[in-house]
């Protein structure tokens, strides 16, 4: 059986990943030249309720991109204002690393390839087309394209193209693969209720930043320093993608954390503005380039989807990641995508298709995500174990655990134990 | 099925054009009354930032400019070669595959343009060479020109399935072509060469014997027949064609083939090379009616198999689409 997974974001990497472990023959298409897509300029994992969605991964069986990430930590147990016990992994690193383990698992690759274009059969998609009018067959197909830009969107909806890491201008936009198939994108909305969300934190490149901050950095892996007064614009707050950082404090203080670049937990900051700060005399932004001006648009690409992560309406196309839901983050897309790439497999079997149990985070969240967002409201939200709605309802709900043999028990409670192991072909 | 959309204007110093400025564009969808990104053919720069940037505009369309006719020769009662001088930035936009121009005698209306495609472009010398066969209204009144003529360009649209050959290296190709429709194929032949492609070239005798433009392919190093391709009682493929063809594949690895000829030609010519080889690549001389170039008019307007509307002067589409006959019932 050949599954084609379309874009090699974490959730992606996940899906695949997860699709080989089942016994399926496995190609990923890339765009760029790189895997992970945003997860080369993320790095937070394990904070909140991320510790617990990791944790129940790992029990079940799904853990290897966890493992490998905790392997490229560069800080652990980190504290910032809202977030606890952090894990910051090293983002120069960590993509070669999960290249390597994809390869030695029999996975194919391929990169600077983009998807335009699908051949459907019914219900079903037989193959899809590179740009140069390629047609590539498979049995079953993941799109994991996420949902940032391209140019357009990010101009139409925010400040333009800010040179992000996903390079449309080199390697071409992201289009809505599923919309190819027939099946309308949903939107992800603003506190205003216009489309979209502007990516919250951008980068800076370490060795601009004077030796105090760099070394207090290496030592602590955060810094937080005080916005000058004239400066602080809460606005921006409701803007962003990440709830979990749309805190006062963010806006109040610049927090730095040392993911191995100096990420700056705010959308973009004037460059003239950010080198009046102690410290950042000599700051220039790493990611986004344009990070002075702007930065990426996400969530106006989302399909419709139940909880096995197929795509509503057609029948052997599934999702994960940011194309799944309004879901935040890499421990987010790594869950989407291991069910996905899961699901996938015994789609192709025609075997019928599994739900996480609700009475884990991993199953609760995607169940709820996809209740909340048929409301407007919903829509206003967005989904991440490690804060806003979804971590408060992981409290309500003590689905927040963060003792590891506790977790573990839970899911051999369930009879789910390396569940994610099993061989289906 | 994988939507072949093209706009040889894209990414260029001319787009976004008016279609943009009406919500028409042929590859965004910003541009074209939606408010998503979904861009059906990428090719290096987004098509709404460009617009936005150029204060939600249009780019200057291209507009008549008179230059200087250096030669004009009568190599046949109906059939002339010109020389124009030109500046050096039209002589290098028209050094390209599927170039072509409008040409118009000084202070003649402008319902007198007529395209024409380019045969050579020395870049040197900034001379573009043309050869224009004389048929009513306004090839006659070209052949009026004194010193002077008015040209509006450059234009690229003028061959199409340019996806298969822009790229294209070490490989072989075969050209057929007839009469005038020879004069785009030189400066195919041209770039080909270039690209390390062995070209072998099958022209038409025609009434003189000879196709005026088999000079320019042998000296471009191109391997040169001369037959008799068309039996005009029932318009079919000659004997003759056929078996030089048939021998040519057998000797050849064509991976694609260039048809210079009118849409009937290309239809008869297509078909018979598609019955013996379903992988070569087609590639054929425009020959749609065009006014104005911008796809603004709609004379140019052609319906591809699949029902879709195109505009023949600024979109490209796969020739395979246009002229092949799967059911097969072309009398080849
Ligand atoms: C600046 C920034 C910082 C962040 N920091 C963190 C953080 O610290 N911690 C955290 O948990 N989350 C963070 N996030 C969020 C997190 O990175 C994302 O939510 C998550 O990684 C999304 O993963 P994905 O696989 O769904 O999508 P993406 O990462 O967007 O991956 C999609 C992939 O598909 C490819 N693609 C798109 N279209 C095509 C096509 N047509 N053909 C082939 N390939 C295609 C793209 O090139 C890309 O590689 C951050 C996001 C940003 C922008
Ligand atoms: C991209 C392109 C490149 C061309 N290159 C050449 C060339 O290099 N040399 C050459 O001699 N001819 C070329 N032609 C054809 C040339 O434009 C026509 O022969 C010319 O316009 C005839 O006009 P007329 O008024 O003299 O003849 P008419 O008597 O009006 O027409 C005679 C025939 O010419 C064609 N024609 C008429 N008007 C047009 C028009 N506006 N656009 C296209 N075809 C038309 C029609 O098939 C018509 O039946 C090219 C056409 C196109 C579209
Ligand atoms: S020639 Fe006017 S629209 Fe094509």
């Amino acid at each position: 059986m050949m599954v084609i997974v379309i874009g090699g974001g974490w959730a992606g990497c996940a899906a695949a990943l997860q699709a080989k472990k089942c016994g399926a023959e496995v190609l990923i298409i890339e765009k760029t030249d790189m895997l992970l897509g945003l997860g080369n300029v993320g790095g937070i994992i394990r904070n909140n309720g991320r510790w617990t969605a990791a944790e129940e991964m790992i029990a079940l069986g799904g853990g290897d991109l966890f493992e490998i990430a905790d392997r490229c930590a560069r800080h652990k147990n980190v504290e910032f204002p809202g977030h606890k016990h952090a894990t910051l992994y090293d983002v120069n690193i960590i993509e070669a690393e999960v290249r390597k383990y994809l390869y030695s698992m029999g996975i194919n690759i391929m990169f600077e390839n983009r998807v335009v274009d699908v051949e459907m059969e019914g219900r079903r998609i037989k193959s899809v087309y590179l740009h140069d009018g390629t047609e590539i067959e498979g049995d079953v197909f993941i799109e994991t394209t996420g949902s940032t830009g391209p140019i357009g969107n990010c101009l139409r909806y925010g400040n333009g193209c800010s040179m992000c890491i996903l390079r449309c201008p080199s390697y071409g936009p992201r289009i809505s693969i599923s919309m190819r198939a027939g099946v309308e994108d949903l939107q992800g909305l603003r506190g205003d209720e216009s489309f979209g969300a502007m990516s919250g934190s951008c980068k800076i490149e370490k060795d601009s930043l004077s030796k105090e901050l760099q070394e207090k950095l290496d030592k602590d892996g955060v810094v937080i320093i005080p916005v000058p007064k004239e400066d602080i614009n809460l606005d921006k707050l409701k803007n962003k993608v990440c709830q979990q950082y749309a805190l006062k404090e963010f806006a109040e203080n610049i927090v730095l954390l040392d993911t191995g670049h100096a990420k700056l937990m705010t959308s973009y900051y004037p460059l003239e503005k950010l080198r009046k700060i102690p410290g950042f005399e000599r700051a220039r932004f790493i990611d986004p380039y344009s990070g002075g001006k702007a930065n990426s648009i996400r969530y106006l690409s989302m399909a419709p989807r139940d909880n096995h992560m197929k795509v509503i309406g057609i029948d052997n196309l599934f999702v994960g990641g940011e194309k799944s839901g309004l879901f935040v983050g890499h421990t987010e897309a790594i869950v989407t995508g291991t069910l996905a790439g899961y699901n996938a497999v015994r789609s192709g079997l025609g075997l019928n298709l599994v739900e996480l149990p609700t009475s884990l985070a991993v199953g609760d969240i995607i169940k709820f995500e996809n209740e909340s967002k048929q409301t407007i409201e919903g829509l206003k939200q967005r989904y991440t174990f490690a804060g806003a709605i979804y971590f408060e309802r992981m409290k309500e709900l003590n689905l927040y655990i963060t003792d590891v043999e506790k977790i573990r028990k839970k899911v051999e409670g369930l009879f789910l134990k390396d569940f994610f192991k099993n061989k289906i072909i | 099925m994988f939507k072949f959309v093209d706009c040889i204007d894209a990414g260029t110093e001319y787009c976004p054009c008016y279609l943009a400025e009406k919500g028409e564009c042929i590859i965004c969808s910003q541009l074209r009354g939606r408010v998503f990104c979904d861009c059906l053919n990428w090719k290096g720069t987004c098509i709404y930032q460009e617009y936005t940037w150029n204060n939600n505009k249009a780019k200057k369309a291209r507009e008549f400019k008179e230059y200087t006719v250096k030669k004009l020769n009568m190599i046949r009662d109906d059939l002339i070669l010109m020389e124009v001088s030109v500046n050096p930035y039209l002589a290098k936009q028209l050094n390209n595959i599927g170039a072509f121009v409008f040409l118009k005698r000084p202070k003649s209306p402008q319902c007198f343009a007529t395209p024409v495609s380019i045969m050579k472009s020395d870049i040197k010398n900034n001379i573009i060479t043309l050869a224009i066969k004389i048929l009513g209204v306004k090839t006659k009144d070209i052949l009026e020109c004194k010193d002077k003529i008015e040209i509006k360009g450059p234009y690229w649209n003028g061959v199409q399935g340019q996806i298969f050959i822009k790229n294209l290296k070490n490989s072989e190709v075969l050209i057929s072509a007839r009469g005038v429709a020879a004069a785009p194929c030189v400066m195919l032949a041209n770039k080909l060469k270039k690209s390390n492609n062995n070209v072998v070239v099958i022209l038409d005798k025609g009434r003189s014997n000879e196709n005026f433009a088999k000079k320019e392919f042998l000296d471009l190093g191109c391997k040169v027949y001369d037959v008799d391709m068309i039996k005009y009682s029932n318009y079919t493929l000659k004997e003759e064609l056929k078996q030089l063809i048939i021998e040519l594949m057998r000797k050849h690895d064509f991976k694609v083939t260039v048809s210079g000829g009118s849409d009937e030609f290309h239809r008869l010519y297509l078909n018979f090379i598609y019955s013996m080889d379903k992988d070569i690549k087609f590639v054929t001389i425009n020959n749609s009616l065009m006014t104005c170039g911008e796809g603004v008019c709609g004379s140019c307007q052609l319906k591809l198999n699949n029902g879709q509307i195109i505009r023949g002067c600024k979109q490209q589409y796969n020739p395979a689409e246009v002229f092949i006959n799967i059911k097969g019932d072309v009398n080849i």
